[in-house]
């Protein structure tokens, strides 16, 4: 209203200016800077506001690197709910990473299970995570309790880990897993409290433990100022790799300066690009109340009852379980760690497929039949090296040789290609 | 309309702006009635229109149509597939508002908007009627302010009736009862109706950034399907344009890009971030898209 006085009080003195023109200069002016201002205010509003927020780090005691692993490791918080948001570009098609799931888990027939598999899985579920953007939401109370659920647009999954129960419900299938008998302790050697749900880290904690606990004496570790992270204090760990052959140029981790929780944790590669970013947007230290980790089976859910018993694929033929775990084996370590695996030939891996133990139905047999060759299938992807092929993603190197064997690795080729006695 | 083309007939248009001008400074202390009476009549203008009621009628059954294949196909969606939510409508109708809104968000709704939004200015210079709305006491921008404000009404009366039509094709055709979040907690009927009219409220608020963009367009043109077609043809290109992961960058500043966060709603506790982006995309849109409508609406040469 207040526009429409403005340009009628002022329209009449231009008007009868001496029969100057309805549209003087001065009310053009007017008509384009409104709008623009109101644009400039925007993007200044936009621009300034997360930056005036981040500004002025946190004053702290100083403290020595050492100090500040040490409080990490050490940390005491048994407690926590918060909402993490993930990102991750490694540079990998999904289908990949469907794949290496199933490799990694021990050998369930992963390919091409992608997304489409039984939409509870936590293991396809949880290798989405590795591409893109992701938010969770976390709820830690000691290490019998844990939930994490996992904002999708328009859908959501939930982890939940109540003593031995774990369930996982996935709501755009409504379809829940329920594994009995998992020991929250297994996992949690050296790290009490942390017990991971899962392999992958879907929080700042697990994956600064990861970086922080396996490779000492292979790392520098400086601290490299404060930030505040989710409107907490922190410092903030710059870790290196100290040799070369390492993908991965740097590691910054955000430790709280109150508990030592780790709040963020980014990876960079050796280019500088940004590989990993999982860090708190709010975080609250607070126990969660008991009903977060109790959960009732939605009306209608299809429920998949699983044992977590010692051997975990017990549905999957015995030669190909053997041909998994003893192809499997890790060389060197710390930053320059390869993995190594012997590729399942044809006679293994197409019937396994058909009745994998989370095929679906009508899916599995599609799906092997586009493996027939995987040794071919894979060699298709990469581009031709000396003693194979390699597929190179920003920080994964996979090299696959010509007698079928997979090396893998956050390395550069030429670590791949030693560890493969190539050259 | 170019500057060029207005110029011969810029002295028509100087004698009709100045009439209106003159006819604006003769009533000037505007009262509230009056700026009612004008929106009243913006809105009788869009919804006695049959072209509205049609718009309204298809919108209506889209989740009957949704709602009925739903129900033939009983076995139910293969792992996750399909539109969301359609594994919690078999369980429950309730359900049918959240997936019938998710599917008609990204192009039915915007498409009516579109049609409304960017006919409302442009139509009436296309009939001859704008200047003599014009000569009415009521100012360029209290007319673009009661054509803007009937948009939103036409967003919210297509959303509601979207919901509604939801609510009841779900109701006839499934069980209802208690809700599944999809974070997986129950909730009770009563306080799933409530979170289902927050969400119709968030989605007709979400288009309000569309409306301004249509208005705007249709400040630029004199052609009624031209303004339509742009507007229309605008949000199509922006949702392809959201679906490029190299345009990561721009992607948060799209006003379609958080239109689906209205899911964020139906976890407990309620997950408000995106919700609240949206919300504040739609007014920076709003603030932007308007005073750019108004810049151009209130210069501009009336000649038809």
């Amino acid at each position: 209203m207040t526009d429409d006085r403005a340009t009628a009080g002022s329209g009449p003195a231009d008007e009868w200016q001496d029969g100057a023109p309805y549209r003087s200069r001065r009310r053009t002016l007017v008509r384009v800077a409104v709008p623009l201002a109101v644009t400039a205010a925007i993007a200044a509003g936009v621009g300034l506001v997360p930056a005036l927020a981040d500004s002025s780090p946190p004053e702290l005691p100083a403290l020595t690197a050492e100090q500040v692993v040490a409080k990490v490791l050490g940390s005491q918080a048994e407690t926590l709910t918060g909402t993490v948001s993930l990102s991750a570009d490694l540079g990998v098609p999904s289908q990949l990473l469907g794949a290496a799931a199933g490799g990694l888990a021990g050998g369930a027939p992963g390919g091409g299970s992608g997304g489409k598999s039984s939409g509870a899985d936590p293991t396809a579920k949880l290798t989405g995570l590795l591409g893109g953007e992701h938010r969770l939401r976390v709820a830690v109370d000691g290490p019998d309790r844990q939930r994490i659920g996992l904002l999708e647009q328009l859908a959501g999954y939930e982890m939940i880990r109540n003593g031995d129960q774990v369930w996982t419900w996935d709501s755009s299938s409504n379809e829940a897993v329920h594994l009995t008998g998992a020991r929250p302790d297994a996992k949690a050697d050296g790290h009490p409290g942390k017990g991971p749900l899962t392999g992958v880290p879907t929080t700042p904690q697990e994956a600064a433990q990861q970086f922080l606990g396996a490779s000492a004496g292979t790392t520098t570790v400086t601290v490299d100022g404060t930030v505040n992270v989710a409107g907490q204090k922190a410092y903030r760990l710059s870790v290196k790799p100290t040799g070369s052959g390492s993908t991965i140029g740097e590691v910054r981790i955000a430790v709280a300066a109150d508990n030592g929780v780790p709040l963020s944790v980014v990876v960079k590669g050796t280019d500088g690009s940004t590989v990993l970013d999982v860090h708190f947007t709010d975080v609250s230290f607070a126990a969660p109340s008991a009903k977060t980790f109790e959960f009732t089976v939605p009306k209608g859910a299809k429920v998949t009852e699983r044992k977590a018993d010692p051997a975990p694929h017990a549905e999957i033929s015995p030669e190909e379980a053997k041909a998994a775990t003893e192809g499997l084996n890790v060389i060197g370590e710390g930053w320059t760690a390869v993995l190594s695996a012997k590729l399942p030939g044809n006679d293994v891996f197409v019937p396994a497929e058909g009745k994998g133990p989370r095929g679906k139905g009508g899916h599995g047999p599609g799906g092997g039949g586009k493996l027939e060759n995987p040794l071919a299938l894979v060699k298709s992807l990469g581009k031709p090296v000396a003693g194979g092929s390699l597929i190179s993603t920003k920080v994964l190197n996979v090299l696959v040789t010509d007698d079928g064997r997979v090396f893998a690795g956050a390395v550069t080729l030429p670590v791949l290609q030693s560890a493969a006695g190539v050259k | 309309m170019s500057r060029a083309e207005a110029v011969p007939a810029e002295a028509v248009a100087a004698t009709a702006v100045t009439t209106a001008a003159a006819a604006a400074r003769g009533r000037r202390p505007q009262t509230a009635a009056g700026f009612l009476a004008l929106f009243r009549n913006e809105l009788v203008l869009t919804f006695r229109r049959l072209r509205t009621i049609v718009l309204l009628g298809i919108l209506a059954l889209l989740p009957v149509l949704i709602g009925v294949v739903v129900r033939i196909e009983t076995d139910g969606p293969r792992g996750g597939e399909g539109p969301a939510f359609i594994a919690q409508v078999t369980q429950n109708g309730l359900f049918l508002v959240f997936t019938a809104l998710a599917v008609a968000l990204p192009v039915f709704l915007p498409m009516t908007v579109g049609v409304v939004a960017g006919d409302s200015v442009a139509g009436e210079a296309a009939t001859g009627t704008l200047r003599y709305l014009l000569v009415a006491p009521a100012g360029r921008t209290r007319l673009l302010a009661a054509k803007f404000t009937a948009g939103l009404v036409f967003c919210l009366a297509a959303t509601v009736t979207v919901a509604t039509a939801a609510v009841i094709a779900g109701a006839a055709l499934f069980p209802v009862g208690d809700v599944t979040l999809i974070s997986g907690e129950t909730i009770g009927l009563g306080s799933a109706l409530l979170r289902a009219v927050l969400v119709a409220a968030v989605v007709a608020a979400s288009l309000a950034g569309l409306v301004a963009i249509g208005l705007f367009i249709s400040t630029l043109t004199g052609s009624g399907i031209a303004a339509m077609a742009a507007t229309v043809g605008l949000v199509i290109t922006v949702q392809i344009l959201d679906s490029f992961p190299q345009l990561h960058a721009i992607q948060p500043f799209l006003f379609t890009h958080h239109w689906l966060t209205f899911g964020d709603l139906l976890r407990a506790p309620m997950e408000w971030d995106g919700v609240l982006k949206n919300l504040g995309l739609q007014a920076a849109y709003v603030a932007v898209f308007g005073s750019a409508s108004w810049s151009r609406f209130t210069a501009r040469d009336i000649t038809a």
